[in-house]
Order: C-alpha cells, then sequence, then structure tokens
C-alpha cells in the first residue's frame, strides 16, 4: 500500500476522494469546530467527499453512514491528509 | 406528575416517537430542526407519565436559537424533581453524530440523579438493510440501558414501557462513571464508540447518493429544483379547484336551502350575506390551504427540503440571508407565524434577523383567498397538459414570485445598507437520508392546519362579517348600501383608495383586512351579498366581475396585499421573537412601501390600457 500523504484541506478533496483528518485551521470559530467534530469530523476520522454541486455551493461529505454539507469556510479549515490509494466510489 | 423528557440529536426520531406515546400529533418531518419548542403530554400506557419531546440538538454547546432552548430547558428540568427518567434518542443507523451527545446527556445525568436510558430508533431500517446494530455491546460500553426501537413501526415499546416503570433507584445504578469526564474526552469516546459500534458499510450513503447525484447536480439539479417549485405552485391552484367546486356547490346549496326557511326577513338576510356570502366565501379557500400544507409536508418528509436549502445558500447569500433561511421561508408560504419560530434554526443573528424581514413577504397561506379571488376575476380558468397547468396557476406563480422577489431586495438591500461588524457564519447542514413520506402524519397535519385556519381565521371573519354587515344593513334594511352607515364610514376613507382606482366598498375590505387578510374576502362576500339581490346568490367572483373593477385595480389590490404586512399575530410574534422595534418599522415601511407600490403599478396599467 502506498502511503504517501499529503496534507490539504477538506475543501480540495474532489468527488470520490477519501481521507482522513487531521486537524483544524485557526480560522474556524471554536463553537463550529465543536460542531464539526461532533458531526464526526475528528483527526483520525475517514471522510469522503461524496458531491460537488458546483457554483461555490457547500459540498457534501460523508462520514460513515452520515451525510453533511459544509461551505467553503468550513471545509476550507478542516485539514485532511489523502492516501494515494484513492477508494474510488462504487 | 411524573415527567420523562424526550432528549436527542436533531431528526433522530423524537417527535416520532412522541406522538406513538402520547397519541398527539407533533409536527414531524424529515429535516433537521423541525422542532423548535417543548412540547409534552400524557403517555397513554402510562397516563400518569408526562413526556416532554424537546428539539434535537447535536451537542449540549448550542449553536442555534432551537438548541439553546434545548438546552436551558434540559438544565431546568434536570433540577426539577418530577422528572423521573430521561429518555435519549439516537438514529440507530447514524450513531456516529449521535454519540458525543450522548455521553453528555449520561454525564449531566448522572450528575442530577436521573436515570438515564438511550433508545436507539430506526430499527427497520437497520432490519431492511441487514445492518449490524449491538445494543447490548453499547449498553455495556455506555453503562446505561440501551432499547432497540422503531417509531415508524411502533417496536420496542414493551421494553420501554417496562423500563420506565422500574424503580428509579435500580436504572440509577451505573456501571460506569462519567461525572468528571471533560468534553474533550468525550469527543474522543464517542468517535471510539461510533468506531466499533456504528452500523457498517455504506448502503444507506449510496443509495441516497444515487438519488443527490441527480438533485444536487449542476445542471439537472437547478433545473429540478425549478421544476419542483413549479409544480408546487400548481398544485395549489390547479389540483385543489375540484375539491374547491365541491365545496362552493356545498355552500351555496346550503344557503339557497335554508335561507328560505327562516321566516324572520332580517335573519334571513344576515345568514344570507353574513354567514353565507361572508363567511362561506373564505371557506372555499380551505381546501388549498390543505393542498398547499400537504405538498410542503411531502417535500419536507422526502428529505429534498435539505437538498433544497444547500442549493439555495449562495444564491441566498447574496441577498444576505443563507440556506438555513429557505425552510422558514418556505414555511412563511404557509403561514408566517411557524415561519418565524422556525427561523430559530438559523444559527447566525444577522442572518434570522434577514429572515424575519422576509418573512411576512412571503406569500402567506391567508393571502391565497385574496389572490385566488382577484385572479379567478381577471384570469378564464382554461388549463393545458390534461389539466396539469393552468393560467390562473401561472398566474398564481407570478403574484408569488413577486412576494419572494420583493422580499429578497429588501433583505439584499438592508444587508448591503447595514454596516456588519461580525464576520459571516459558515454554513453546516446534515442531509437526512430520502424517505418515503408517510401520508398519515402528513394528511394530519394538513387537517390540523386546516382546522386552525378555520377555527382562528373563522372566529375573526365572524366577527367583523357581522360587524360589516350591521353597519351596511341599517339604517334602511339594506335597500340602499351607498346609503347605509358603513357606505358613510366608506366615503371617509374612499379618498385614500381612490388614486388605485378603488371604490369604498374595496376601501372597507383592505380596512377589514389589517386584523387578518382573509378577512378581506369575507368583507367584500357580506357586501356584495346585502347588495345583490335575494334570489341569486352569486358566487363572489361574478359580483365583482359585475361590479367593473378595472384589471389596473385589481393588479393594484394584488400587488398591496403582497407587501402590506396585514396580520396582527405576525407583528406579536416578530415582537416577541425578534424585537419590538423590528416589529413596529416593519408594520410601518411595508404598509407604506405597499401603498406606494400599488399607486405605482394602477397608474402604469392605467396609462398602458
Ligand atoms: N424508517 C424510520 N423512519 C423514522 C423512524 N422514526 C422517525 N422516522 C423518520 O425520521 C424523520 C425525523 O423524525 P422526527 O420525529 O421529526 O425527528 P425529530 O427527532 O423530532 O427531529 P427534530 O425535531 O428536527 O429534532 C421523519 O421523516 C420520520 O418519518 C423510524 O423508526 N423508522
Ligand atoms: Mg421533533
Amino acid at each position: 500500500m502506498n502511503n504517501a500523504s499529503a496534507v490539504k484541506a477538506l475543501w480540495d478533496l474532489r468527488p470520490g476522494e477519501a481521507a482522513t483528518v487531521t486537524g483544524f485551521g485557526d480560522t474556524l470559530p471554536v463553537s463550529y469546530q465543536g460542531r464539526v467534530m461532533e458531526f464526526g469530523f475528528q483527526p483520525g476520522a475517514r471522510v469522503r467527499c461524496l458531491l460537488n454541486p458546483g457554483f461555490g455551493a457547500p459540498r457534501v461529505y460523508g462520514i460513515s453512514n452520515s451525510v453533511f454539507s459544509l461551505d467553503r469556510e468550513i471545509a476550507a479549515a478542516v485539514h485532511v491528509a489523502i492516501n494515494n490509494s484513492v477508494e474510488g466510489l462504487a | 406528575m411524573r415527567r420523562v423528557l424526550l432528549l436527542g440529536s436533531p431528526n433522530s426520531g423524537k417527535s416520532s416517537l412522541f406522538n406513538r406515546l402520547t397519541g398527539l400529533s407533533q409536527r414531524v418531518a424529515n429535516y433537521p430542526g423541525i422542532t423548535v419548542d417543548v412540547a409534552s403530554g400524557p403517555m397513554v400506557s402510562l397516563p400518569d407519565t408526562e413526556l416532554v419531546d424537546f428539539p434535537g440538538t447535536y451537542s449540549l454547546e448550542p449553536i442555534s436559537g432551537e438548541e439553546a432552548i434545548a438546552v436551558s430547558f434540559l438544565n431546568e428540568a434536570l433540577a426539577d424533581d418530577n422528572v423521573s427518567h430521561v429518555l435519549c434518542v439516537a438514529d440507530a443507523t447514524r450513531l456516529e453524530k449521535c454519540l458525543h451527545f450522548i455521553l453528555q446527556v449520561i454525564r449531566e445525568c448522572q450528575l442530577h440523579q436521573k436515570p438515564v436510558t438511550i433508545l436507539a430508533n430506526m430499527s427497520d431500517v437497520i432490519r431492511d438493510n441487514q445492518l449490524h446494530f449491538d445494543p447490548i455491546g453499547l449498553s455495556e460500553a455506555l453503562g446505561v440501558q440501551v432499547i432497540s426501537v422503531s417509531a415508524r413501526e411502533s417496536q420496542g415499546f414493551e421494553s420501554l414501557v417496562e423500563c420506565l416503570g422500574v424503580d428509579a433507584a435500580l436504572n440509577l445504578h451505573a456501571d460506569r462513571n462519567w461525572r468528571e469526564t471533560p468534553n474533550e474526552i468525550l469527543r474522543g469516546t464517542a468517535q471510539q464508540l461510533a468506531e466499533k459500534f456504528s452500523p457498517k458499510g455504506d448502503v444507506l450513503i449510496n443509495s441516497q447518493l444515487r438519488l443527490d447525484r441527480f438533485f444536487l447536480s449542476t445542471a439537472l439539479g437547478g433545473l429540478a429544483f425549478f421544476a419542483i417549485m413549479f409544480l408546487f405552485f400548481q398544485s395549489i391552484f390547479t389540483w385543489s379547484a375540484p375539491i374547491m367546486d365541491a365545496v362552493e356547490s356545498v355552500v351555496s346549496g346550503l344557503g339557497q336551502a335554508v335561507v328560505p326557511l327562516i321566516p324572520n326577513k332580517v335573519i334571513a338576510d344576515f345568514v344570507a350575506d353574513a354567514l353565507f356570502g361572508g363567511v362561506g366565501a373564505f371557506l372555499v379557500f380551505v381546501p388549498q390551504i390543505f393542498v398547499l400544507t400537504l405538498v410542503i409536508g411531502i417535500m419536507e418528509d422526502s428529505g429534498y427540503l435539505a437538498r433544497a436549502a444547500l442549493i439555495c445558500h449562495r444564491p441566498l447569500r447574496v441577498f444576505g440571508l443563507t440556506g438555513k433561511s429557505f425552510i422558514p421561508l418556505l414555511s412563511g408560504v404557509a403561514c408566517a407565524i411557524p415561519a418565524i419560530y422556525a427561523a430559530r434554526s438559523v444559527d447566525s443573528p444577522r442572518q434570522r434577523m434577514m429572515t424575519y424581514l422576509a418573512i411576512p413577504l412571503m406569500p402567506c397561506s391567508a393571502r391565497l383567498p385574496v389572490y385566488a379571488l382577484l385572479i379567478a376575476t381577471f384570469i378564464p380558468s382554461d388549463t393545458a397538459l390534461f389539466g396539469l397547468i393552468g393560467w390562473q396557476g401561472m398566474a398564481l406563480f407570478a403574484i408569488y414570485f413577486f412576494g419572494m422577489l420583493v422580499a429578497l431586495l429588501v433583505t439584499g438591500f438592508v444587508s448591503k445598507a447595514s454596516k456588519n461588524k461580525q464576520p459571516e457564519q459558515p454554513f453546516v447542514l446534515e442531509l437526512p437520508p430520502y424517505r418515503l413520506p408517510t401520508a398519515k402524519p402528513l394528511l394530519r397535519n394538513a387537517w390540523n392546519r386546516c382546522q386552525q385556519f378555520v377555527t382562528q381565521a373563522g372566529k375573526i371573519i365572524l366577527a367583523v362579517t357581522m360587524v360589516v354587515w350591521v353597519l351596511g344593513y341599517f339604517p334602511n334594511g339594506g335597500a340602499d348600501l351607498g346609503q347605509s352607515w358603513l357606505g358613510t364610514l366608506g366615503h371617509f376613507v374612499e379618498p385614500v383608495f381612490a388614486p388605485l382606482g378603488l371604490d369604498w366598498r374595496y376601501g372597507i375590505a383592505i380596512l377589514t383586512s389589517f386584523l387578518a387578510r382573509e378577512v378581506f374576502v369575507g368583507t367584500l362576500g357580506t357586501i356584495f351579498g346585502i347588495e345583490g339581490s335575494e334570489e341569486n346568490m352569486l358566487p363572489l367572483v361574478d359580483h365583482i366581475q359585475a361590479s367593473g373593477l378595472p384589471l389596473g385595480s385589481g393588479i393594484a389590490l394584488l400587488v398591496f396585499f403582497a407587501v402590506a404586512l396585514q396580520c396582527v399575530s405576525t407583528v406579536v410574534i416578530l415582537a416577541r421573537e425578534g424585537s419590538s422595534r423590528l416589529a413596529l418599522t416593519m408594520l410601518v415601511s411595508y404598509l407604506v412601501g405597499a401603498y406606494l407600490l400599488s399607486l405605482l403599478v394602477f397608474q402604469i396599467v392605467s396609462v398602458l390600457l
């Protein structure tokens, strides 16, 4: 397995890409950081970018069986590490 | 009375469980944040126990209004000796988003010596999708009882009732102590538990994703959005027409049967003009309100509304709103009052204020009778595409669109004009799974709404039409409306409405409509009822057509009703949820704006025609 991982923002994931949450940027208000962590966006958690509706609309991310939509303000402040072995979607 | 609290994450099925266990009908829908206030009622199987339904909250650190309500109520309730048990509802298929809250609740309950039980809801979905969920393992890990239930199929309720019956002290025996655990540790624990106990696999996500690929795709999704909105407005008008016709013929048939039986002429006139003419004219529009509530309910329960909120987020932001304003605004199409409450789920105070500004401009169902009446007066009822689409539906779409446009222009202008000190709040929204709407709660909700509408508005309309009738009938026994007390009063206010091409009868109807908009129809019905000959009780539309109301005045009336804030209850609730200053400012400025706009419209149309 190729473990070369690159850190980027959740917002940079393309639909179908999966990554592991590594931390949060400091642009995110503390209350919202708490909220996304309660949603399951915790360091170590696997997230998948499911959809990008385009036109700057909030994007859709999946954690386990839950689906959330986050806008740029939040998703750009969630740091993730991508493993090169991208799990494609069915 | 013992009280049992029903807490849990948004959209986990608390209100559904509440309804099942109490036999009541709290509003249920597939969108996180539907319940915005606490509700309570006695349990069917334990009549001495009162169940309390809470608004959903993701954690005990609230970020929105309805969450803050849940948290402050919880703190009060935990200190209350009557509270004998806390039930924490979780969506068993999506445990990961519930566990942090569950742990927080267990901790608080242990601190306050209250027994707590976890209800893992949606066991029917677990079964149907052959997911694996281990309530016993979870129970051991948490140190409290976990019961699998399904609100949809009323499963697991025996164990639930049994556990509520057990002596509280027994329930308090906790294998694990969370009392001292700080939030950060709880978060970590929640994640570990989620990894261990959340149903594995992505069956649920994948079926949801297929639909989302369509509804959220760049081009098709936008088209679908407009198609759905278009059908929504068509449904209100075109599809409810047959029921309306039926109500109309029942009302007039009844009138024709009853009135001749009354010996006293004055009473007979009163029954014909005020009751059948005034109240009857308004009853005809109740089916539309039923269809409207039903269609909004279907959209909510299917899960589509959350997608619509997402699609609308960017466009709405241009106007100082957020995607989360979409649901309050759409509810505003039914009625401004629940919409103002629904705005609690908008987390940013500034955007909530903008949402308040927009809500009373949404074309609410109280305007519907007025719109419908005027549209039926001027637009032919032809349909196309096998009756699916009609000109009247299109006209309604246009006037609804106008109201929304004004709403956006107002919020856009105000948000540009007022300096924003704080940064914009970010947007996070859980997308609930698509679900087939369940007919029974939807129909019940629509029925309740109509009942409310008839009883609340009906009372006002009855009172107003009675007063209007007395003023219009005397002193000359209905012989000459122009010389009646009402006529005298009308001629006094006529100068205000004359620039809109409206005579005093419409002036009086507008004045009475400041109590509630639908009163307009009742008042006109009564006035024309007195004026019309006794033998033929014509539908109000025919009366108006015969009165020669010019098209320009018709459109001016539509514009006036679209903009003016003619609803006492809305003003009161705005003052309570927002501030008195806000309510007063909106009342005055929307009134002045409505008058000036309709004046402009009338003048333009008069010049063109
Ligand atoms: N399949 C299934 N669906 C359920 C069950 N319980 C609730 N639902 C659905 O889940 C959705 C949310 O239900 P609600 O009862 O409104 O949830 P709530 O927890 O009160 O939500 P909020 O008030 O928004 O916090 C609705 O579409 C329900 O029909 C269940 O046991 N099985
Ligand atoms: Mg609820």
